[in-house]
């Protein structure tokens, strides 16, 4: 891995990391969805997972150590994951659009089944049902804001990484 | 743009209908109208194990819990994820070793006071326990 590499994974991770915070104000909305699926579609899956991990290490150091991390250091790279592997297949920003809905609704059930590892599968349920309004409003926020940023942020991060790549 | 606002407005639609079905059949939901219940407060170290039994309309336990806050004794601190019990029969707990463990029907509670709805004959019991 190249220095210009270990730099642009930790702006990115930080660019991310501060959408996250300038958004947490209102409860469930957030803009890394948006950022992972454009960073997979863009830069690849290898750089990034690597901004996903520094991304949740990151988000430890802001918020203690606890057991939504398990949950965390996998969440983030399987959305990675998807949508890199979708977007072979995926142009259209409303496909992308779709995938952020999902990642949104069931991304309850998700940390659900993580902490029924810890407290066990009745405070996992308890868990989920209490958080299904959440995760409603985190899918279609999610939906809204991929759909609309997708294409201008995707076009913005092409030509920022090529004049990236250029001058490095 | 027209068919993106169409595909925004379909999703929230949905997602307004979803939420309708949660609250339908998987809120917790509060019974109205007059419902007997008891409470029962342990400190063991104090030799406090008191029953008290109520007859309420209100819906979810922390509201009989503020109505009854001098009867009981009671002190509340109200966080993001809801209200926290931090005193019972004027004991307040130390928050580093103790806190008030909380059972409905026998059974530990899986959520708090804020969420657990008032059924006529349940008993909540409140027992002063330690982390460790």
């Amino acid at each position: 891995m190249k220095i210009r590499d270990i730099v642009l994974i930790g702006i990115l991770s930080a660019a991310t990391t501060a959408g996250k915070l300038a958004l947490s104000f209102i409860p469930n909305v957030e803009i890394v969805t948006l950022f992972f699926i454009v960073f997979a579609t863009t830069l690849g899956v290898k750089h990034s997972l690597m901004i996903s991990i520094v991304f949740v290490t990151t988000e430890i150091l802001i918020y203690g150590f606890s057991t939504w991390v398990l949950g965390y250091y996998l969440i983030w790279p399987i959305l990675v994951l998807i949508a890199s592997t979708v977007s072979k297949k995926i142009s259209s920003e409303y496909g992308y659009a779709v995938i952020g809905a999902l990642f949104g609704f069931f991304y309850g059930m998700f940390f659900a089944i993580a902490e029924s590892f810890f407290y066990g599968p009745a405070y996992g349920l308890a868990y989920w049902i209490n958080g299904l309004t959440f995760d409603l409003i985190h899918g279609t926020s999610n939906f809204i804001i991929v759909l609309l940023l997708y294409n201008p942020l995707k076009r913005m991060m092409d030509i920022s990484l090529k004049r990236y790549f250029e001058a490095c | 743009m027209k068919k993106k606002i169409i595909a925004i407005v379909a999703v929230i639609l949905a997602c307004v209908l979803l939420y309708a079905g949660y609250q339908a059949f998987f809120a917790p939901k509060g019974s109205q109208g007059s419902k007997e219940v008891k409470i029962q407060v342990v400190i063991e170290k104090e030799n406090v194990d008191r029953t008290f039994t109520y007859k309420t309309d209100d819906e979810f336990l922390t509201d009989l819990l503020k109505e009854k806050k001098d009867e009981l004794g009671a002190s509340f601190e109200s966080y993001d994820f809801g209200t926290m019990i931090t005193g019972l029969m004027n004991y307040k707990v130390d928050p580093n070793s103790e806190f008030f463990q909380f059972e409905v029907n026998g059974e530990v509670a899986m959520v708090g006071t804020d969420d657990t709805p008032i059924q006529d004959g349940d008993v909540y019991k409140f027992t002063l326990t330690n982390f460790n």
